[in-house]
């Protein structure tokens, strides 16, 4: 998968009923209709299938404006595959086109899940002289891997093992909500596996239409995972998820050896929050008297259950109020890198989100995606953000 | 950029006008791109009404064709720039002006997206009932242009029956208000009433005000099975003579209820032909009242089966279902012809057996999942592949739908507008007359036939 031409049927279901319009954080900012799913389809079947539309500037824009939010592939009524057709498109326009210096520095960030503890000594150099650039965040002095690997005991006697595939930004900007995912799960007797040799789940690389890194990046971690047994994979970030549950099997080429592990391994993938809410806390978190407010990241479609259960974990907590904020689920702007390309089109989409918190008074955002948290923490710097489980992981005295 | 686009960048500003051949291309049809695709020059996006009138006042001068747009979401064509020229893409002009609960209207900007006021007058305990499937997108502006309705027509009727007024920028320039805010207005000739309907062709619509409704306290959606295609149309036309106006009464055909079922968590059993989905809406007692007697209707007539959908949220997963059910078909079929024929009520038994024989007499298949309760069926001409021998079928079945529901005294559109798509058919119901005065009426607002050109009627070249 992920060959343009392996979407031409995909891309014919289409029948430009353009109820995408009413999802895509993209074309809301300006309307207008290029920026939206219905012509982006419209448009790589025009301009790189039949070719009857010549290739412009304009059109690898229009390509690149995407957030691969799939919040439109979600709604639509012909369940195309919508953010897989604009991965593929940006693959054929790209793969033989040299790397920028930021895809290469991508690929370094990619490779060593985050650049270990060179990027904290970057970041740190970085900020001091007022070098960092702008709503990025600043990477913590050590990345989680320098600190733990291996099997992490259950307190008291097991009730399950589980892999816990820790993201390149929760690692090098985030080691803390890591550090509480491994408490919240062995406190609740759930024996914890880090394993060793991962790289980036690969989802930076599909959206700079990298295939064949995401592919090196994929076949390593297919590999060292389907050496491991254990009853769940689970992972704290949304988007590793999404790949890790719905992508692993796609991105591997035809064919591949490795097809049938990449997906027994995604059969067992799950969202952190809501794996604990299916097992059940063990522990009555203590009280904590706080007002927090839920953002629900956009990959969320991969998992069932990701959308409720931090409301129902956190429910467990005496006297935090949970105050819900209009529309949780509308996009913070991020997209990943897509801030950085598109800055202001990026902070544009950000601001109703920061309005819609702001109208809240909730002093703590909770959200499971890292770089929805990183984006908008840079927009919010007198609010707390952070992942659902340290919220839990406080409640607990962790 | 051209001329022309540096031309309305001037009138205008820059940001609302758009001519690179990626954006043409991303105008150049409606929800239909097989059956006509055309570039437009430039697309312009205009914020304000002033924003409208500079450019047709430029446009009437230079004569050059305009085509007003809402979503793009129409059936019938009338969005496609066929002629070329300026698409004016209404979408930025979306602010809710006004809702008044103490007269019961709204003041709107042609743009605003038909969900969006849905949900802002139902909070005021309001209530909007026209409900084209596409609203989540469409635009109140367009949905005046062309009478758009949906579910809810059984009971409450089409957009037309809420316009009580309109600004209208005409295709020189100049601003009118056509018609009021008031519940009864008799003023000369129905100008409000002349532009609904219109499709662009007269004016461009640029603020509405619309008549609203008290939000009905209650409501509940349900389903009656029935044994076969004949037994679900006797069953609307029996319902409507006893006085059960649902407030969506929508006919379903086995083949679609399995293709919803591909979106419901609750899968409807397929266990009949024919599927009534219907909503009873209205006060808590008058509810209550006509499901009993809808469930003795059920009852006396030995229905297969009559479910009632108590929980809110499942009624909801039916109609969303419900309106998904044409992309799916998009989805399935290479090529789909919407029909819109509608017929009178008591002719809706005749209608289906008409079309059963149509599709069993050309071989082709034609599925009839319509409106139903307000005998707006829908028949959908399904094309699996696409060949020279199968089009023409499908046209000889265009042709001999339009001609059954003529015949049954019914109309070649209820709510999809003419557009291109029905604009060979216009004289078969109207007559060369009544067309001819169309065309003199045109004349009059549009004298350099720039608005909208191509449309309602058969343009000769």
């Amino acid at each position: 998968m992920f060959e343009l031409s392996s979407y031409q049927q995909s891309i014919e279901k289409c029948s430009s009923c353009k109820f995408c319009q009413a999802t895509c954080p993209v074309f809301k900012e300006d309307l207008l209709e290029t920026h939206n799913a219905n012509a982006r389809l419209a448009l790589i079947q025009a301009g790189l299938l039949e070719k009857k539309l010549p290739l412009s500037q304009r059109f690898y824009e229009v390509l690149d404006r995407c957030l691969l939010c799939t919040t439109c592939a979600s709604a639509c009524p012909a369940k195309i595959p919508i953010e897989e057709v604009i991965i593929s498109a940006r693959f054929q326009i790209r793969k033989d086109e040299p790397k920028t210096a930021l895809e290469k520095f991508k690929r370094r960030f990619m490779e060593k899940r985050g650049l270990g503890e060179l990027l904290g000594k970057i970041g740190a150099l970085a900020s001091q002289i007022g070098l960092m650039p702008a709503d990025f965040p600043k990477p913590a002095n050590k990345p989680f891997s320098s600190t733990r690997a291996g099997i992490i005991p259950a307190e008291k006697e097991k009730r399950a093992r589980v892999i816990y595939f820790v993201g390149c930004a929760t690692n090098a900007f985030y080691p803390e909500t890591a550090e509480d995912v491994v408490s919240v799960l062995t406190k609740n007797r759930i024996e914890v596996l880090i394993p060793e040799g991962m790289v980036c789940c690969g989802l930076p690389a599909l959206a700079d239409g990298d295939l064949e890194l995401a592919r090196e990046l994929v076949q390593k971690n297919v590999q060292a995972l389907s050496q491991i047994s254990a009853d769940a994979l689970v992972t704290d970030c949304s988007s590793c998820g999404m790949v890790l549950k719905t992508k692993l099997s796609k991105i591997l080429p035809e064919n591949h050896p490795l097809k049938p592990s990449a997906e027994l391994i995604s059969g067992r993938v799950f969202e952190v929050t809501d794996y604990l809410n299916q097992k059940r806390l063990l522990n009555n978190p203590s009280e904590l008297s706080v007002n927090y407010t839920y953002h629900i990241p956009c990959h969320r479609g991969w998992s069932p259950g990701l959308r409720d259960a931090p409301r129902a974990l956190l429910s467990r907590i005496p006297k935090a109020n949970l105050i819900e904020m209009a529309s949780p689920e509308n996009c913070c702007g991020a997209g990943g890198f897509f801030f950085y390309k598109f800055r202001d089109l990026s902070r544009n989409i950000r601001s109703h989100k920061i309005q819609d918190i702001l109208k809240t008074k909730a002093e703590i955002v909770i959200t499971q995606c890292p770089a929805c948290r990183s984006y908008l923490s840079s927009a919010l710097k007198e609010h707390k953000f952070m992942h659902p489980i340290s919220l839990l992981a406080r409640a607990y005295k962790i | 950029m051209d001329s022309l686009g540096k031309d309305l960048n001037a009138l205008v500003g820059e940001g609302k006008v758009k001519t690179d051949p990626v954006d043409l291309y991303a105008y150049s049809s409606d929800a239909i791109r097989y059956f006509v695709e055309h570039n437009p020059d430039a697309v312009v996006l205009p914020e304000t009404t002033e924003d409208v009138s500079k450019v047709l006042n430029y446009a009437y001068h230079q004569t050059i064709p305009i085509t007003p747009r809402g979503a793009g979401s129409g059936l019938a064509g009338g969005c496609v720039p066929i002629k070329g020229g300026i698409v004016l893409d209404m979408k930025r002009m979306n602010k809710i002006l006004e809702i008044n609960c103490s007269n019961l209207t709204a003041r709107v900007e042609a743009g605003v997206a038909l969900a969006r006021f849905h949900q802002a007058v139902e909070k005021q305990g309001l209530f909007y009932p026209p409900d084209p499937q596409s609203l989540e997108v469409c635009t109140l502006g367009a949905n005046v242009a062309t009478r758009a309705g949906g579910p809810r027509g059984v009971k409450y009727g089409t957009t037309s029956n809420y316009v009580l007024g309109l600004e209208v920028v005409l295709s020189d320039g100049e601003v009118i208000r056509a018609g009021g805010i008031c519940v009864k207005q008799s003023v000369g000739y129905d100008l409000t009433h002349l532009f609904t309907g219109s499709e662009g062709t007269l004016g461009v619509i640029t603020k509405i005000n619309l008549r609203l409704l008290p939000l009905p306290k209650a409501r509940i959606t349900g389903l009656i099975i029935c044994e076969s295609v004949d037994f679900g149309a006797k069953l609307i036309s029996e319902l409507i003579a006893r006085g059960i106006i649902p407030a969506k009464l929508e006919f379903l055909h086995k083949g679609a209820i399995g293709l919803m079922n591909s979106c419901l968590a609750n899968k409807i059993p397929l266990t009949g032909e024919a599927y009534l989905l219907f909503e009873l809406d209205g006060g808590e007692k008058a509810v209550e009242e006509n499901a009993d007697n809808l469930k003795a209707v059920c009852e006396e007539s030995s229905a297969l089966e009559l479910r009632m959908v108590p929980d809110q949220k499942e009624a909801e997963s039916y109609w969303q279902a419900r309106t998904n059910l044409n992309p799916i078909l998009g989805a399935i079929f290479k090529r789909m012809i919407n029909e819109d024929v509608t017929v009178p009520r008591d002719k809706i038994p005749e209608m289906f057996k008409a079309v059963e024989e149509i599709s069993k007499n050309l071989g082709i298949t034609i599925g009839m999942s319509g409106h139903g309760g307000d005998g707006n069926i829908h028949p959908v001409i399904l094309m699996s592949q696409v060949s020279p021998e199968l089009v023409k079928k499908a046209d000889r079945a265009v042709e001999e739908i339009i001609k059954a529901g003529l015949g049954l005294g019914g109309t070649i559109s209820g709510e999809h507008g003419i557009g291109l798509h029905k604009a060979n058919f216009l004289t078969w119901e109207l007559g060369e007359r009544q067309v001819e005065l169309f065309k003199q009426i045109k004349k009059v607002f549009d004298p350099k036939g720039i608005m909208n050109p191509g449309k309602i009627w058969r343009w000769e070249e």
